[in-house]
């Protein structure tokens, strides 16, 4: 009986220290010495099983969006270049600083929203080294020094045409005049988000000239969302929003341009008004205290060639940010091009910068606007 | 003497080193960081009790989960009811339809109601149909009520069937021979039995309730918030652990008061009922 007790007892304690050994270990390991050739760095060329036995993780948002990253770039990434490489996601702030505060990073190239990138340059995320990312092909100021552009798309108005298609809203001010254009209108809510889109719609509706949005007025802007708030519905997720327009239960919606592509193309009888629509990209950026941010590096120049760049628009419909892509696309997909002259003219300039600097106080504001 | 209880000791160790690692070990870190990030102090405590909005949210969710929890109550008591004086096979048949949707996943039922309950959903259409309607149920406090009474029910039905099935029901026969009104034969004698199932069923289900976070957000809207929801924007969306965590733990106090005080009432009334 005794021996019994013993050896339970031994059998305890191996598998509590395992365990232990599991939830703290894994950090040690240091990042392999890698060659990635000689000569400059060239976007979406890796030198031949030059990451061979590294092992690389990719975070994205999932769906259709990371599908599409992963058969345009990731793949073949992994399938040139020799590297292993799982995919993760959705991609989660908290858990990025869970990661980096417990100094055991399991994710090496992380999707995330420009603005929490270029905050937290620095902090949670590291400087990125232009000899191994070619960002030549990158339009100017898109990258910046911890991250670079993953994709570009839009918020923008689309209204249901049943309803307004002989005089469709022609920017923030119709969506904002329910005399003229009644019924529900959607916008973003996520009580713990704050991004470009409700606050200046709001400011150019109420009559600030575009290129005087910042610093943006809050009391000004919640004041005019207080004027439409009875016909609001607030959407959390991009999935949510494309149910709204699929449904009908909204005519009017401050939406992301991929979701109102989806949307349409599943036969949502909508349109969209690409006047005033304001720019949004997702970035790519490696966390601070990543393995083998070499490696990463690699990735992200790869991700980054004009071929890759192409099939993800083809696939997922979200604009390339390598100005040598040519993507094949159907009319509609076309219209969402928002990298066309004729609709990046039309765009409402968003301050990333401010944003940056911003967005935590902004955040609180908004929450707060929104429980009030 | 002292061999014998080490055993069975020791094959509880695996469980609570499991707890003790899972749980206890983050709720701890969750005090911690509640008291010292960003600062050591009482700092995240204040911004809480300070913030009006924090107090509405706190206030939003009592309110619903007492909502949900009478609403449960409600439907539940006739429904476990039943279930005691229903045939076998009926009894089946009831039971099932308890227990169906409770092995289904929270999540496929909370978009299920999100189908049902919008403007353009089968509710109105049906409502439509005849004439009535339609009515705002999703993003309302009302949806969010339905559903998560629909969510909580069988935590509610299973210990009222539970105690109920345990009443001897011959008492109420004998307090209608001695007289008594059926009525009053049931509020007096039956009732007082079934306490113990009611309060079982209301805790867990006001507990839960309290912490519920997939349906509130997806059901409510944001403006109707409730706690779990506002600490996911502290810990997620601003990444300020400390304020999630003195969340977390005014949360945890209250539900810990509220246990006591139902436990301390249930002793009252039970000391009433059997002296």
């Amino acid at each position: 009986m005794l021996n019994i007790t013993k050896r339970l007892a031994g059998t305890a304690v191996a598998s509590a220290s395992l365990l232990l050994a599991a939830a703290c270990g894994g950090g040690a390991a240091a990042p392999a010495d890698i060659d990635l050739g000689s000569g400059p760095a060239k976007s979406g060329v890796v030198k031949k099983d030059a990451l061979k036995g590294v092992n690389l993780t990719f975070v994205s948002y999932g769906g259709v969006y990371q599908k599409g990253q992963q058969d345009a770039a990731i793949d073949p990434f992994a399938k040139e270049s020799g590297a292993q490489v799982l995919q993760d996601g959705p991609t989660d702030y908290a858990k990025v600083k869970a990661q980096v505060d417990s100094a055991n990073v399991t994710w090496d190239v992380v999707d995330t929203d420009s603005i929490w990138a270029a905050a937290q340059c620095g902090k949670l995320l590291q400087p990125l080294d232009y000899k191994i990312i070619d960002k030549s092909k990158v339009p100017e100021g898109l990258a910046t020094e911890c991250s670079v552009p993953a994709m570009q798309y839009g918020m923008v108005l689309a209204y249901n045409k049943n309803k307004f298609g002989a005089n469709p809203p022609q920017g923030w001010a119709d969506f904002f005049d329910t005399a003229k254009f009644p019924g529900k209108r959607a916008i973003p809510g996520n009580p713990g988000d704050s991004a470009p889109g409700p606050f200046e719609a709001a400011l150019v509706a109420d009559g600030v000239a575009p290129d005087k949005l910042y610093p943006l007025d809050v009391p000004r802007a919640t004041k005019k969302l207080d004027t439409v708030r009875a016909d609001l519905v607030f959407w959390k997720t991009g999935a949510e929003s494309q149910q709204l327009l699929e449904s009908g239960e909204v005519d009017m919606v401050m939406m992301w341009s991929g979701r109102a592509y989806a949307g349409i193309k599943n036969g949502g009888t909508f349109d969209v008004q690409w006047n005033q629509w304001m720019p949004i990209m997702d970035s790519l950026a490696v966390p601070k205290n990543a393995k083998n941010p070499k490696a990463a590096m690699a990735m992200i120049n790869y991700y980054l060639g004009a071929q890759q760049q192409a099939k993800l628009t083809e696939l997922t419909s979200y604009s390339p940010i390598n100005t040598d892509a040519k993507p094949k696309l159907d009319e509609l997909g076309t219209s969402f091009l928002t990298t066309r002259p004729e609709v990046a003219d039309k765009r409402l300039t968003v301050d990333d910068k401010w944003w940056a600097e911003n967005q935590p106080e902004m955040i609180e504001k908004w929450s707060a606007w929104l429980g009030g | 003497m002292k061999e014998r209880t080490a055993g069975p000791a020791l094959l509880i160790l695996p469980a609570l080193i499991a707890l003790g690692v899972f749980f206890l070990y983050p709720l701890l870190s969750m005090l911690v960081s509640a008291f010292t990030d960003p600062e050591p102090g009482l700092g995240n405590f204040a911004w809480f009790f300070g913030e009006q909005a924090n107090m509405q949210v706190l206030g939003r969710t009592f309110s619903t989960a007492f909502w949900v929890t009478l609403v449960a109550l409600a439907l539940s008591y006739p429904y476990a009811y039943a279930m005691t004086i229903a045939g076998p096979r009926a009894k089946a048949v009831l039971t099932l339809l308890v227990l169906v949707p409770f092995w289904t996943s929270l999540m496929v039922r909370t978009f299920a109601w999100v189908i049902l309950l919008q403007d353009t959903g089968v509710i109105n259409k049906a409502l439509g149909a005849i004439g009535m309607g339609p009515f705002s149920l999703i993003r309302t406090q009302t949806g969010v009520v339905i559903g998560m009474v629909q969510l909580l029910m069988p935590f509610m039905v299973l210990p009222l069937y539970a105690v109920m099935s345990g009443i001897d029901r011959r008492l109420l026969s004998a307090a209608t021979s001695l007289g008594a009104h059926p009525v009053k034969a049931f509020l007096q004698v039956y009732v007082p039995q079934s306490l113990p199932g009611v309060s079982a069923g209301c805790l867990t289900v006001f507990i839960s309730a309290l912490g519920f976070y997939v349906t509130p957000a997806l059901l409510g809207s944001p403006t109707d918030a409730l706690i779990s929801q506002q600490i996911f924007t502290q810990v997620n969306g601003l990444l300020k652990w400390g304020r999630g965590g003195a969340m977390g733990v005014v949360l945890l106090g209250l539900t810990l008061a509220m246990i006591a005080l139902l436990a301390v009432t249930l002793r009252r009334t039970g000391r009433k009922v059997t002296g």
